[in-house]
């Protein structure tokens, strides 16, 4: 087991350097936080404090700025933690400066959603690039537990398996590894999903797509109103960045949609621009809040209440059934519900199982099943693949799949039926599944 | 006990879930710990002969009572089961598993199914408490009282300072132990909350005081969470590990069980316990006939305790009542370590109410089940090494019903 006493983070001011740095304090460790003042990393402090909901965990946190303290405590440092903005030169620039003063067998990790490990080790020195990885926690970190544990090429196997020890027993953490891939395991299958129902939102609305593959589909939120809580902005950069470095067969589905990114550029981002809005807006007047949907076709917001979705029998059925606990009856309905919403919602929620399991894999992004369904799990809340697949049935998915001309991935082909594929005895898989 | 009661598992819910906002109606908490119970076992719905609830008040929280028929509907194959509902405000999972004991014992019946359950985020803090309330003598010790148990538990502290001394410090500790624990347990509710024995001694906006001595620390939380159990005759049994090839005395049982009440109002009880040792004489007899009837001789020789910590004055309790100490000596115990994993005496390696999680009505179900966990090496990361009978404690009310169990192994 590694031992990691002293931590710094750079980037502590930022939700996930300052959510990152909590989890660090609360697990032990003295932690530095830097910012590009100390002033500002003392609002990081502030931000964990709230986190962890005590004044206390600031005990073990002090604090600095990059130009007076950096290489100090980067030399005296167990685990250097960069949260940094996600832009590849910033990130190379501070690791240049502490591969100078780093000690040979300090780690040092990154938080990055998805930007290339490798090309971030790019240059650095021997050591450097053997104690380098990513750790990458979801946000907010003290609430959501998946992590990723992402080595480069050069990365010492040893750390990476004891790294995921050390993410588990002494920081709570539900650690998988995957490959060096653009967004990684959680974000590469989670985006997909989310920028398929962003495009068809664009034909059927927001409100009504976010209706349709709604928390009854195996999610804790509706695909657009996480877009709206992540950030158009961070959205955008992901499923770019994935959509120009990868190949495979939802490519296409990576492409951000036309209409989000006009709305970008007039300063809509979702819930960090209030005002503007994302998918949709929330207006205070008083203690009174009203609801609008954006319509993408006008860039026009329209009430929800004087636009109302109208139910659609088969998913108030499954609701109903959820409502009781009866899931399994429940995604009996969603398989074999008759419609053009229902073939909708499948081709979806079927598409992600395809996806996510096909990105396990020898060449691929995760070696076994149960990777993407941990991240997928506890990174994003969604039902984990494999859940959905034992829950409908081995032979009814694989029928589905071929049904909308997705791939069948190789466990699924591989996969017994009756025999479940999901095998976390710890995790109740019924907490997956809203009304 | 005369007639020996099987433990032949169970299932608990995710105590860190919130049933409200995933809209679920207390009949689904119910169906995962059935169906979640009938898997672990491997026991078909159609062998359970009778079934028992605890829960208790449904009728507040949910806007629904009348549970033992809710049992029988989360599975065809129960229709027609015998049911009923218990209640005994936070013991109440313990009364449902005495209930079916009992029945197994007068040779009614010789599978039972136990269910306790409660889903309490339904309201708010305040209203929440304001039901709560209703465990004690809702007119005199409640009605217009904002969190009326942590004052009550407030004022066991108090009886413990008055007459041995208590210093705040012990109680920090017991509730950093309980978090420390919960942590190791994946369906604990508090497992990646943050807590350490400095923040449990500060009190500021993040730890304010709920009444008297009592601040947010000490506190077990508003809990949603349900846990099944199925108990079976000697017959029942035997068929069971039969059919698995296992031999019959590899199954734990409930050796001892103790039941006791006292008058319901807090006052009462520290006015009639002046002259004993004991603060809660009631609840120590309760563990004391539970050791008795099990062949225990006394606290050591069980290996570890689940037992309530709805607060941590009430675990500052339970230390001397099992006698770990001399009446009045708990401080010793939490400050030599006893009471941690890894400690002659673990209380509550599974984070207990504290740490994980208190719906009322399934807490004594939940220990139970962790007893059974501990006993057949199932416990996983909260796993004591070598436990062979583990004990539990069951307090409903201000240490008003007290119910105790030991499981495990003759000899």
């Amino acid at each position: 087991m590694i031992d990691i006493k002293k931590v710094v983070v750079l980037g502590a001011n930022g939700t996930m350097g300052a959510g990152s740095g909590e989890v660090f304090a609360a697990g032990g460790c003295e932690v530095v936080f830097l910012a590009r003042s100390a002033d500002k990393a003392a609002e990081g402090v502030a931000t964990a404090q709230n986190m962890a909901k005590s004044a206390r965990v600031a005990d073990r946190i002090s604090v600095g700025s990059y130009d007076a303290d950096l290489e100090r405590v980067c030399a005296e440092a167990d685990l250097i933690f960069e949260a940094l903005a996600e832009d590849l030169a910033l990130k190379k620039t501070f690791f240049e400066r502490v591969d100078k003063v780093r000690r040979p067998e300090s780690i040092v990790a990154t938080v990055s959603s998805g930007l290339s490990i490798a090309a971030m080790a790019e240059g650095r020195s021997e050591t450097f690039k053997r104690n380098f990885l990513g750790m990458h926690l979801f946000n907010p970190p003290h609430v959501i537990v998946g992590t990723e544990v992402i080595p480069h090429t050069g990365t010492d196997p040893a750390l990476v398996a004891a790294s995921v020890r050390l993410l588990e027993e002494r920081f709570g953490r539900v650690a998988i590894v995957c490959d060096d891939r653009p967004a990684f395991a959680g974000n590469r299958v989670g985006f997909k999903v989310l920028n398929e129902v962003a495009a068809l939102a664009e034909t059927h609305g927001p409100a009504f797509v976010d209706y349709l593959i709604g928390p009854y589909t195996g999610r804790a939120m509706p695909p657009l109103a996480t877009i709206d809580l992540v950030g158009w902005d961070v959205h955008k950069a992901i499923v770019d960045n994935v959509y120009a470095n990868t190949r495979d067969e939802a490519h296409a589905q990576f492409k951000m949609p036309k209409f989000m990114d006009n709305l970008i550029g007039q300063g809509h981002l979702g819930n960090k621009t209030p005002a503007k809005g994302g998918f949709f807006r929330r207006v205070k007047d008083g203690k009174q809040t009203t609801l609008f949907a954006l319509d993408p076709a006008t860039g026009h917001y329209v009430e929800s209440r004087a636009h109302p979705v109208q139910p659609i029998p088969f998913v108030e059925e499954i609701r109903a059934l959820h409502r009781v606990g009866r899931y399994r009856e429940a995604m009996r309905v969603f398989a074999t519900a008759s419609g053009a919403e229902a073939d909708l919602a499948r081709r979806v929620v079927f598409g992600y199982v395809s996806y996510a399991l096909n990105r396990v894999g020898d060449d691929e992004v995760v070696r076994q099943p149960r990777d993407v369904d941990l991240i997928m799990g506890f990174g994003f809340n969604w039902a984990p693949p494999t859940v959905l697949v034992d829950i409908v049935g081995v032979a009814e998915i694989r029928k589905a799949i071929e049904k909308y001309g997705l791939p069948l991935p190789k466990v699924l082909a591989a996969a017994k039926p009756g025999e479940p594929m999901f095998r976390e005895k710890f995790v109740n898989v019924g907490r997956f599944f809203s009304a | 006990m005369a007639t020996p009661i099987y433990v032949l598992g169970g299932y608990q819910t995710d105590f860190g879930r919130n049933w409200n906002k995933e809209n679920k109606h207390i009949v689904a908490m119910m169906r995962e710990a059935v169906e979640g119970g009938l898997a672990a076992t491997g026991i078909e719905a159609r062998e359970i002969e009778t079934g028992h609830v605890g829960n208790f008040a449904a009728e507040l929280y949910a806007m629904q009572g009348h549970l033992g028929a809710f049992l029988v509907d989360t599975d065809p194959a129960l229709s027609g089961l015998p049911t009923a509902r218990h209640e005994a405000a936070c013991a109440s999972g313990s009364i449902a598993i005495l209930a079916a004991s009992a029945e197994i014992e007068a040779g009614r019946y010789d599978l039972a199914m136990v269910v306790g359950v409660e889903q309490m985020k339904t309201v708010d803090p305040a209203r929440g408490g304001d039901f709560l309330g209703t465990a004690a003598w809702y007119e005199r010790e409640a009605k217009g009282v904002e969190f009326p148990f942590p004052k009550l538990f407030g004022k066991l502290g108090d009886e413990y300072d008055k007459r041995f001394g208590l210093k705040d410090e012990h109680l920090a500790r017991i509730s950093a132990v309980n978090y420390s624990n919960a942590k190791r347990n994946p369906l604990a509710q508090t497992r990646s909350w943050y807590m350490t024995e400095d923040h449990a001694m500060s009190t500021d906006k993040f730890n304010t005081v709920i009444g008297g001595r009592i601040k947010i620390s000490d506190c077990s939380q508003v809990t949603d969470g349900a846990a099944s159990l199925f108990l079976a005759s000697e017959k029942a049994a035997a068929a069971y590990a039969r059919k698995r090839s296992i031999k019959l005395d590899r199954l734990p049982r409930l050796l001892g069980w103790g039941h006791r009440t006292a008058p319901i109002e807090f006052s009462t009880k520290v006015a009639e316990s002046k002259d004993n040792p004991y603060v809660l004489p009631h609840t120590r007899q309760a563990i004391v006939d539970a050791f008795r009837r099990a062949g225990v001789r006394d606290v050591w020789g069980v290996q570890g305790i689940e037992t309530h910590d709805c607060f941590t004055t009430s675990e500052y309790m339970a230390i001397d009542h099992f006698g770990l100490t001399r009446p009045g000596e708990s401080w010793r115990a939490v400050e030599e370590g006893v009471i941690e994993i890894g400690g002659k005496m673990p209380i509550n390696p599974s984070g207990g109410l504290i740490g994980c999680g208190h719906p009322v009505g399934a807490t004594g179900t939940r220990q139970v089940l962790d007893a059974y966990k501990q006993v057949t090496g199932q416990a996983g990361d909260y796993q004591v090494d070598g436990a062979r009978r583990f004990a539990c404690l069951n307090i409903g009310g201000s240490g008003t019903t007290s119910c105790v169990f030991v499981v495990g192994y003759e000899g």
